[in-house]
């Protein structure tokens, strides 16, 4: 039990984590304060404990698939302000700061949303067991703790190692959690039956198993799927294409007009 | 006939093949209660999509999980739910409840 919860636990706040630990990574580069990562945190509780009370319903909607169906939004969402966030990082330099603030707020918030719920659910499952409550939230403390750590491992990595790269690499993860973030809205959607079912295009998990330490660790940074289909990779690219080029394109077009 | 013409013929006929099979989807059952999976082995057909409804007959949520399938869903207490899984090569796909992943596990077998 206490193992079963570290690790569920773990998976859980992993992902928040580390997306949280790149863009106080970037606020740091770009000399912001990190209060909204407060405001992040909060406003993601409040909504977890809101889908967490009304999952029961809502996992009845459009028969049965709704939990898909919000899952699949949230992500869509999250993708959706990482791509807002990098059109104003990448074009508009040392203008529109609040924006940007906003923008990571609401993809850290919206993050927790969707994992603090799934932990909620989980704990739910042992209220009035009271022995097995107390491993079970103890194990989470352990899990909760070591993903934090690993966040903050991050973090620091990117600050204090390679500060002269930490702009550069730190978006680059952020473009990887944005595939990642597409490419499990499209698992989400075709598992409700919204997207058509395929064959996984090859199969890597003899080479690295998801249920692995590392498969873990790198579905957590990367997306990394071992079965994926054709829909997963081209929205995996997409998710990329959204944070890498789109904002280069843009930033062009803003220069352009500038220049007018 | 052009060769567009034959190419847009066959793509309706493969639209209307893909909905068929929608329509036909095969559905199977599998019930959760004291933390275990009934039936614990299902055999489900090959290459095709298959629809499952899971009722959890205990009081406390549990999430089907399966990395071979490539599937995570939460079910909460005393109630139903739908995952469609495949098309799947034959082969056995093991699944497990992840909040009770000691007790709870199963396999597919796809045939």
């Amino acid at each position: 039990m206490l193992l079963s919860s570290v690790v569920i636990i773990l998976r859980e706040v992993l992902e928040g984590a580390l997306l949280l630990s790149v863009f106080l990574a970037l606020s740091w580069h770009q000399g912001y304060q990190f209060r909204w990562s407060l405001t992040a945190l909060f406003a993601g509780v409040i909504g977890a404990v809101f889908y967490a009370a009304e999952f029961e319903s809502i996992s009845t909607w459009f028969d049965y698939v709704g939990q898909e169906v919000v899952n699949a939004s949230l992500h869509f969402l999250i993708v959706l302000f990482l791509t807002m966030f990098s059109l104003f990082y990448t074009a508009y330099k040392g203008r529109y700061d609040r924006a940007k603030i906003i923008f990571m707020t609401i993809a850290v918030a919206l993050t927790i949303v969707r994992e603090g719920s799934e932990i909620l659910l989980y704990l739910s499952g042992f209220v009035g067991r009271d022995e097995a409550l107390s491993s079970v939230i103890l194990g989470g403390i352990i899990g909760a703790g070591i993903g934090l750590s690993l966040g903050g491992l991050l973090y620091y990595s990117l600050i204090d190692f390679i500060p002269s790269y930490t702009r550069k690499v730190a978006y680059g993860l952020l473009a990887l959690f944005s595939a990642a973030m597409l490419s499990d809205t499209v698992t989400m959607l075709t598992q409700a039956d919204w997207l058509p079912a395929q064959h996984y295009l090859w199969d890597s998990s003899s080479w690295l198993a998801e249920e692995s330490l590392l498969g873990h660790l790198l579905y957590a940074l990367l997306g990394y799927e071992a079965t994926p289909t054709a829909l997963q990779l081209a929205a995996y690219i997409t998710g990329l294409f959204l944070v890498l080029v789109l904002p280069r394109l843009f930033s062009k077009g803003v220069a352009f007009n500038g220049h007018k | 006939m052009s060769y567009q013409f034959n190419q847009l013929l066959s793509g309706l006929l493969l639209l209307c093949v893909c909905f068929n099979t929608a329509n036909a989807t095969p559905e199977f059952k599998i019930e959760i209660k004291d933390n275990l999976f009934f039936p614990a082995e299902l055999t489900v057909p090959a290459n095709t999509k298959v629809k499952l409804r899971i009722f959890n007959l205990d009081s406390t949520p549990e999430e089907f999980e399966s990395y071979e399938l490539n599937r995570e869903k939460v079910i909460v207490g005393n109630s139903q739910t739908v995952i469609f899984i495949g098309p799947l090569l034959p082969g056995s796909y093991p699944y497990f409840g992840e909040f009770n992943p000691k007790t709870a596990q199963g396999i597919i077998y796809a045939k």
